[in-house]
């Protein structure tokens, strides 16, 4: 048993030294769930990941000429699977940054326990829970997707701005549907409208006629339904149609899938909208997304762009700060700076020069303008859609 | 490379060994000792870690709370929380025999993780608690570490010796009668029912403690921190490994099963990028393979169970495969 437990001890030890990078080389955790819940969406945000890494490298790496290695690990969209990665990637790998990890409920434990105390910095480009926006964090945990909080706020400013003051609210019970639910009803009642009825579901539920009559009663004639178009919300949605409990009918972003379309058809859905997140329609996103499909990537993938700001940013960070991993967070701030010089997804040796030269650069990322807040999160850009044909068509930008 | 900072690696690592440590003796009271087959560790480790998170936490929006007690007071609360939680479920099902109860307990399990998800008023849903307080948080990162893992190996300790002292008494050796063959030892008159619902209830209630250490290391609790995958069946594989029936035995297991987790991890990550990817995949694989080679190969675990006095083991030293599927002879199912 001693042997067995020296044996181990020695192996831990000798991987170790082999995890960690050459001296000069400058490591990056990249941090996602490849396993677990959000394992579906792994192979594409890892890809995003190490393309921005290529790209870094490709042209220069950091400083004289150093790689930036990206350290994989895998957070299993779990909790302790997540600290314990993390703890490897900050402690063996000893990385100056990560990018990740996704789910929030692993970014919290992550954060908490690892990554704060420690004084690394950590960019989620997937953890949406405005639980990440009240953590203390000693500005070391940023994220480059908006928070959920957000998007229920600007859509119910846009449905007021479109003179709807009466809805039903029907949600999925979770921590999304609810999250969106409260946000997007706090700011409309506090904007002058009124929510005439609210019902949480649960989901995968063979019908959900009842719930509805119940929420109809409240005399709305919209309703707004914050589910997932390809399962409980497309049920929700067709009983409603078909039974016309309302006239018009609002969805949040999971609601925006082709599966709708197909099932309900568009010539039913002609009173159906969805906002959404969007990357701001920019040239940055253009030049992202033409790159990495080059590089054998899907630019319309989930999180994909966020992914790879998280990446880019934090190298840009690095180079700024020669690694030195206590002042990454501030500079962080100073990436997008509104008298600099524009810097496109992949202008690596341009920025590379710019640095150098002490000039000011403004970063113009793939899903939009990454100014962060003082909690470290980023507003996002949303748009409502509606349904034309077989696909989603753009209505309108919303504030 | 800083050697300094490597060695906060190790000391991670042994902090979440004396965690699971504690786990695995608890589960070895219930099934090494009492041969109760309890499959819903998760759910008492949950309940364990929410309680002392409740108990400990600054006031939130929207759920209860604001205690702000002392961590002790929550690891307290956390052990007697599962106390409650463990009496109506022993109460029930444990004059049924182990795979009545297996069924139970994962239901029992499932219905706690359920309960964490939706009742946003008393665990705030998925979005889960922040702001645990952390004994010696305040200090700087590696010392902190340091101070939790001379915390947690304390309470491992105390926990062992008392279990160990427990299970020597004439309790321990009337647990193990009743476990082999349960209706001589009604005979004798042994209060069966009785003496198991014991047994179960100061296993589930050390569950709930290290649910609570676990909770005050990380210093937030979600819904998914309390996956059945990882809590119950990794504690499983620890006992079985580390020999049911011997608590030095369950610790190995918790030591060896811990590292090979979280240190294949680095071993694969040297191959090339691809592999090393797909690799990941393959850690539930590789533990699992495990298992049934030792199962195979060494029913009895690395450290079987001893039983008899020092001098007289001989033997007996060595229990046969029942001693893992304890008496399918005297079911009364």
């Amino acid at each position: 048993m001693r042997n067995t437990v020296l044996g181990m001890a020695s192996l831990i030890v000798a991987a170790g030294v082999a995890a960690t990078p050459a001296q000069a080389d400058v490591g990056i955790g990249l941090v996602g769930g490849i396993t677990g819940g959000t394992a579906a969406l792994a192979p594409e945000m890892m890809k995003s990941y190490q393309f921005a890494v290529k790209q870094v490298n490709d042209q220069g790496g950091i400083k004289n000429g150093e790689k930036l290695i990206g350290v994989v690990a895998d957070d299993g969209c779990n909790a302790q699977t997540g600290v314990d990665a993390v703890t490897k990637v900050v402690n063996v790998s000893q990385v100056v940054g990560m990018a990740g990890p996704w789910c929030s409920g692993v970014v919290l434990a992550v954060a908490n326990s690892v990554t704060i105390p420690a004084g690394v910095v950590l960019i989620t480009p997937a953890g949406t829970s405005p639980q990440i926006t009240a953590l203390k964090d000693n500005d070391l945990v940023f994220r480059t997707v908006p928070s959920d909080e957000y998007q229920g706020q600007v859509l119910a400013r846009t449905l007021l701005a479109r003179g709807t003051t009466k809805v039903a609210l029907s949600f999925i019970n979770n921590d999304y549907g609810k999250g969106l639910a409260d946000a997007f009803q706090k700011e409309f009642v506090a904007k002058g409208g009124t929510v005439a009825a609210r019902a949480a579901h649960e989901e995968n539920r063979a019908s959900y006629r009842t719930d509805l009559a119940q929420l109809a009663k409240g005399g709305a004639d919209t309703l707004v339904l914050i589910d997932y178009g390809d399962s409980s919300g497309l049920t929700v949605l067709r009983e409603s149609i078909e039974n016309d409990f309302f006239k018009t009918y609002v969805g949040g972003e999971g609601m925006k899938t082709t599966a709708t379309i197909k099932t309900i058809g568009s010539k039913n859905l002609a009173n159906f909208y969805v906002s959404s997140p969007v990357s701001e329609k920019s040239q940055s996103l253009e030049v992202f997304a033409s790159g990495f499909k080059s590089a054998g990537g899907d630019p319309n993938a989930t999180f994909v762009s966020t992914s790879y700001d998280a990446v880019f940013l934090l190298a840009l960070a690095i180079e700024q700060t020669g690694g030195d991993k206590t002042k990454i967070s501030a500079a962080l701030r100073n990436l997008v700076d509104a008298a600099g010089e524009s810097i496109m997804p992949g202008e690596w040796a341009k920025a590379k020069a710019l640095i150098a030269a002490g000039k000011p650069i403004s970063y113009k990322g793939a899903s939009g303008t990454l100014a962060f807040d003082a909690n470290g999160d980023v507003p996002g850009a949303y748009a409502l859609f509606k349904v034309n044909g077989d696909d989603f068509q753009f209505v309108t930008d919303m504030k | 490379m800083n050697f300094v900072t490597l060695l906060n690696y190790p000391i991670y690592l042994l902090i979440f060994i004396s965690i699971y440590g504690c786990l695995t003796i608890a589960l070895n009271v219930q099934w090494g000792y009492a041969g109760l087959f309890n499959a819903g560790v998760a759910g008492f480790f949950a309940v364990g870690a929410y309680t002392s998170a409740i108990l400990t936490s600054p006031a939130a929006v929207g759920r209860i709370g604001g205690f702000s007690l002392p961590v002790p007071v929550g690891m307290l609360g956390a052990m007697l929380a599962c106390v409650v939680a463990a009496w109506p479920v022993g109460k029930v099902c444990l004059r049924f025999r182990s795979d009545y109860l297996a069924i139970v307990s994962i239901g029992v399990a499932e219905a706690i993780r359920l309960v964490v998800r939706s009742e946003e008023w008393l665990t705030n849903g998925s979005r889960g608690i922040i702001d645990i307080p952390r004994p010696f948080g305040d200090l700087p990162y590696a010392q902190s570490q340091v101070a939790f893992l001379g915390l947690s190996c304390l309470i491992l300790l105390v926990v062992y010796f008392l279990v160990e002292r427990q299970l020597r008494s004439p309790w321990g050796r009337m647990m193990r009668a009743i476990r082999d063959n349960e209706t001589a030892a009604q005979a004798m008159g042994k209060d069966v029912p009785r003496r198991r619902l014991e047994a179960f209830i100061l296993g589930s209630a050390l569950m709930g403690l290290a649910g609570a250490l676990y909770v005050h290391l990380t210093r937030v609790i979600t819904p998914d921190a309390i996956d059945p995958m990882i809590v119950t069946f990794l504690v499983w594989i620890m006992v079985i490994l580390g020999g049911s029936g011997n608590n030095r035995g369950v610790l190995v297991g918790a030591l060896i099963i811990w590292v090979i987790w979280s240190a294949s991890e680095l071993v694969t990550d040297q191959l090339p990028a691809d592999i090393a990817l797909k690799a990941k995949y393959a850690r539930m694989f590789l533990v699992g393979l495990l298992l049934q080679v030792i199962l195979r190969l060494r029913p009895e675990g690395l450290l079987p169970e001893r039983v008899g006095t020092a001098g007289g083991s001989g033997d007996l030293g060595r229990t046969s495969p029942e001693a893992i599927a304890p008496s399918e002879g005297s079911d009364d199912v």
